[in-house]
């Protein structure tokens, strides 16, 4: 590839601009401290019993739960709810969610990256007053341009698409995300956009072979960060699309209510579905996702 | 940072471009941001301006709007249940900040500590941050039934009931989000402090008192954004488990939005409530940059 | 690192390039097509599988090969059906036939000018015309005309009692008040809750107050409501009405934990059927929703009766509040009229008629009288269908009768309510105010 015959002034250069919080050991921190431990068992606990409740909940027969405390362990424990959900089109609606959170990852990227870039390094005014918007959008909240994006997808001819879902959830994903990218973005030091510009490397190639390379901190972030928000977007998919074909899983866990309506247990079952493939990706890559999570509250 | 430095500073930029000398080096064109800011404009600002547009018309979602002049706002401002809407969003909002501090604090700097049992329990502490707020309002609906949950009271017929409900049910899902912000401000305090404290013989709670918590200022201002702005979004958890009930103590400013809507069909009216919000949501926000600074363009490193 | 961090960035993208691809591609469901197929909304709920065997058996029709078209049925989810209809109504993807409950609910389609008039139709086309009760076929029309044709079973709500509990208790399904009132409290000494009630839901509670005001000012004080005159919720029938629930509520009648108690995820026919609660007024879908649940309950212990007379009140215990039935109605955009009005046709004939007996519904149509007997419960099916036939006065359930931006703050306020944040005086005056 064209980039490996650069020379790197970059890596070096990063060394003593860089510092990593070193792995310290706090001295206190071995000291048994049981308050600490009276308070996090009781957090376990809370955190706990919910869990149990949905999974024994979940394999209990349906004409057994009603009238059954949710914390007795079911009599006969069955996979069937499990079965009826997996067969009501579970596969299509998570199908559906991985494509919109690629979709609002996808956008947000291309968009978000650019636009931090040249947030960063750039002082007039007008980008100035662009990341002032950005700053303003963290705190509207979505749910207030429904009414006015509803006109705007019907008239657009998107109603009922998984466009419809994934063009104004990425919208509302980028301030955030220009915040997260700004922040990282700066850290990235002056000796080496000045190594690369000795090279004549044009703004763009900067723009691949430093900023992107150095802030994959702050680009995970905000992969997690967007396509979290697609996974739990719940207005959006519920006023924009309609029919089975756009479907994702936050609203065919809320239209199976009425379609399992008396069946407590299936409804919890499919909420135990719907966290399986992301608590997948959270055993496989755990370290990364709460890296990456970390990051939208700083470092 | 360098930047002050730089801008006065020659640098050897022999062999280049005079017209470059004068900017700092890779320096971008403004136009690679303008894909961004068209996207954000139209999906985002346009809708905005399209609502506050919308609620000075009548529109039941068939047809094409008609002009009302000022009867949606004239309606909005008489209503009793903005004025009730508005406190309950209020309170949802600081009391939920609360309850979510306090708790992602202490489990916060409690799981910055490197021991095997605490980074077990945080990996367990973690996992209802993995579910969808739907599956999660769906969740805790059917376990506050009173026939079939837990707990087999009148929880979501009572005000307070439903009131607390919310704010658990909140905290339950960003709890796990928000220790894991702290828990990052805490592992950044620099232990000479803590050995500094411990040379003086100060106890662990002088310690947390007069160390971790000034340390930890900026962490809880941006967890304190996060929760704010994340607390005007519990639309999911009202809608699932009371419907703004009972009667409509827990309807929220943006479930009274959907309600007019998705429920009456009253879009023109639907859309001043919105305006509203969006309103004051840009408020809420102008105060927070300027409480957290977030405006000053800093680094995420400076602080944290 | 660099050319990692790289690759991984590119192979992100490739992903979502290609979930692009797949995005767009959805960007074309619903809606009439080109090809002549026509979409029809059904409201998702179970008995849905007999519209979707009527749609199977139309597009196999040699009536469908002659208006050169299909149909194409999507089960909206039930919880969000009026609010999904309006948005797709208001769509280039509006369905070209839907289902809806006449009345208010379809109001709003009709001003918009989105509604096909089926009065011609109706009159010359003698399957529609003689198929089903007048009565009926009158309450899915406005001002006289015909917006709609009947398509399922008719929905009176009817006094559900446990007849286990009844023997036991050594009690008989009340007629008067007085009887209701005298059940209420034997039943409360051996701690019985009176009546379930799925007070989460609004909507059963709403019941309550429909026929106590029937019972009490006859149903004309909500037919001047309905007709538009808010200044008729000032009628003392609808304040003694008022006054009524909250002596029930104050009572114990519906015992203490009604509000959190749902009526769709199942909570109160449970409460019912284990004998926790010895009635429960509910819509004729409560027995197909036992049957469904605990279907030996159903069978042998499910006793009905008339809502009963209040001593001194205008209303006949013959009058029945509820849903007529649901209604087909077609969008006026549709591609392809001939074809719609040739798809309603079905919902007249002996083989849905069958089925829908076979579900344990009671059609609408004028043959069903004679099937009956097909009925899983035929007892039941034949007091349902005199019920209807016999009342003096049906009047169509409030929320399905009003324009929803009366119905929504109206149900608010029935909440409110029985919940016991608003008084009587207060409830009414509220009433009063919703234009």
């Amino acid at each position: 590839m064209s980039h490996d015959t650069l020379p790197r002034p970059v890596k070096t250069d990063s060394a003593p601009t860089v510092e990593r919080p070193a792995r310290r050991r706090r001295h206190w921190a071995r000291r048994a401290n049981p308050l600490a431990g009276a308070g996090t068992l009781i957090w376990l606990a809370v955190v706990i019993i919910p869990i149990y409740a949905m999974f024994s909940a979940s394999l209990t027969h349906q004409d057994e739960a009603l009238g059954h405390s949710a914390l007795k362990p079911p009599s006969h424990p069955t996979l069937d709810n499990y079965n009826t959900v997996l067969h009501n089109g579970f596969g299509h609606l998570l199908w559906n969610t991985v494509l919109a959170a690629a979709g609002v990852v996808l956008i947000v990227l291309v968009l978000c990256v650019p636009l931090s870039y040249v947030a960063v390094r750039t002082r007039s005014v007008w980008s100035g007053a662009a990341f002032r918007l950005f700053l303003l959008g963290v705190a509207i909240p979505a749910q207030a341009v429904v009414v006015p994006l509803y006109l705007m997808i019907a008239k657009l001819n998107l109603y009922d698409s998984l466009l419809a879902i994934v063009l104004p959830t990425a919208a509302f994903a980028m301030p955030v995300s220009v915040l997260i990218l700004t922040g990282t973005l700066r850290d990235i030091s002056e000796e080496m956009y000045e190594a690369m510009a000795l090279d004549g490397a044009s703004t763009t190639r900067m723009l691949f072979q430093l900023v992107i390379p150095m802030s994959k901190g702050g680009i995970s972030t905000v992969v997690i960060y967007s396509a979290l928000q697609a996974w739990n977007g719940f207005l959006f998919p519920l006023i924009f699309t309609q029919s089975d074909g756009p479907r994702v899983l936050t609203l065919g866990l809320f239209d199976y209510v009425s379609e399992f309506g008396v069946n407590i247990p299936a409804i919890l079952a499919s909420v135990v579905l719907s966290g399986v493939p992301i608590f997948i990706v959270y055993l496989v890559a755990r370290r990364a996702l709460v890296g990456g999570l970390m990051g939208v509250g700083g470092k | 940072m360098s930047v002050t430095q730089v801008k006065g500073g020659p640098r050897n930029d022999a062999g280049r471009p005079r017209s470059a000398r004068r900017n700092r080096a890779g320096r971008p064109s403004a136009a690679l941001a303008l894909p961004g800011v068209l996207f954000f404009a139209f999906f985002a600002i346009a809708p905005m301006l399209l609502a506050f547009y919308l609620s000075f018309t009548k529109w039941n979602g068939l047809g094409d709007p008609q002009p009302a002049g000022l009867a949606n706002w004239r309606k909005l401002l008489g209503d009793d249940r903005l004025t009730q809407s508005l406190t309950v969003t209020v309170a949802l909002t600081v009391v939920s900040w609360a309850f979510q501090t306090v708790i992602s604090l202490l489990l916060g700097v409690w799981a910055a500590g490197r021991q095997r049992n605490r980074a077990v329990l945080s990996a367990i502490f973690f996992v209802p941050f993995l579910l969808s707020s739907t599956a999660i309002s769906l969740l805790f609906y059917a376990l506050l039934d009173p026939n079939f949950g837990i707990i087999h009271k009148d929880t979501l017929g009572t005000t307070s009931g439903a009131f607390l409900a919310i704010v658990f049910v909140g905290g339950w899902q960003f709890i796990p989000f928000h220790t894991l912000i702290y828990q990052g401000g805490a592992r950044q305090i620099p232990e000479v402090l803590y050995q500094a404290a411990a040379i003086d013989g100060a106890g662990r709670l002088r310690q947390f008192f007069s160390i971790t918590l000034p340390q930890l200022r900026n962490t809880a201002t941006t967890s304190g954004v996060l929760m704010v702005v994340g607390s005007l979004t519990y639309f999911e958890t009202v809608l699932i488990l009371t419907q703004g009930g009972p009667g409509t103590d827990t309807a929220i400013l943006p479930y009274l939005m959907y309600e007019a809507g998705f429920k009456s069909y009253d879009f023109g009216y639907a859309s001043a409530v919105a305006s509203f919000l969006v309103l004051a949501a840009t408020a809420l926000s102008l105060l927070m940059v300027k409480l957290s600074g977030f405006g000053a363009m800093r680094s995420t490193r400076e602080g944290m | 690192m660099e050319s990692h961090s790289r690759r991984w960035f590119l192979g992100a993208g490739t992903v979502a390039l290609a979930s692009v691809g797949g995005l767009t591609a959805c960007g074309s469901g619903g809606g009439s097509g080109a090809d002549g197929t026509l979409t029809a909304f059904v409201y998702g709920d179970d008995a849905a599988k007999i519209q979707v065997k009527s749609v199977n058996r139309f597009n196999a029709s040699a009536a469908a090969k002659k208006a050169k078209g299909t149909i194409k049925l999507q089960k909206v989810p039930a919880t969000d059906y009026p609010a999904k209809l309006r948005t797709a109504m208001g769509s280039p993807n509006a369905p070209d036939v839907f289902f809806n409950w006449g009345g208010g609910s379809i109001k709003a389609y009709r001003e918009a000018g989105q509604l096909v008039d089926l009065t011609d139709v109706i009159t010359s086309d003698s399957v529609l015309k003689s198929g089903f009760l007048p009565s009926v076929l009158a309450s899915g029309g406005l001002d006289g005309k015909n917006y709609g044709v009947p398509m399922r079973g008719m929905q009176p709500v009817i006094l559900f009692y446990n007849k286990t509990v009844f023997e036991e208790n050594k009690l008989q399904p009340p007629t008067t008040w007085d009887q209701l009132l005298d059940i209420n409290t034997k039943l409360k000494k051996a701690n019985i809750t009176p009546f379930a009630l799925g007070g989460a839901d609004i909507w059963p509670e709403l019941m309550w107050l429909e026929y106590l005001v029937d019972r009490i000012g006859g149903p004309q004080v909500f037919d001047k409501i309905k007709n538009g005159d808010a200044s008729a919720w000032g009628d003392p029938a609808v304040l003694k009405a008022a006054q009524t629930v909250k002596q029930l509520i104050d009572d114990g009648a519906f015992g203490k934990g009604y509000s959190s108690v749902g009526y769709g995820n199942g909570g109160a026919p449970a409460v019912f059927a284990k004998g926790k609660a010895a009635m429960h007024l509910m819509g004729s879908w409560e027995y197909s929703t036992q049957l469904g649940k605990f279907p030996d309950f159903a069978k042998k212990n499910l006793g009905w009766c008339a809502f009963p007379q209040i001593e001194g009140g205008a209303g006949d215990i013959r009058n029945v509040v509820g849903n007529p039935t649901n209604y087909w109605s077609v969008n006026a955009r549709t591609s392809n009229k001939d074809a719609a009005i040739a798809f309603l046709r079905d919902s007249a004939s002996l083989a849905y008629t069958k089925e829908l007996i076979a579900n344990g519904d009671v059609p609408a149509t004028s043959n069903a009288a004679d099937l009956l007997d097909a009925s899983p419960n035929p007892e039941f099916a034949k007091f349902q269908y005199q019920m209807v036939q016999q009342a003096p006065a049906f009047t169509l359930s409030w929320d399905q009768a009003v324009d929803p931006n009366v119905s929504t703050p109206m149900l608010t306020e029935v909440n409110k309510l029985f919940v016991g944040k608003s008084s009587p005086t207060q409830f009414v005056s509220a009433l009063k105010e919703l234009k």
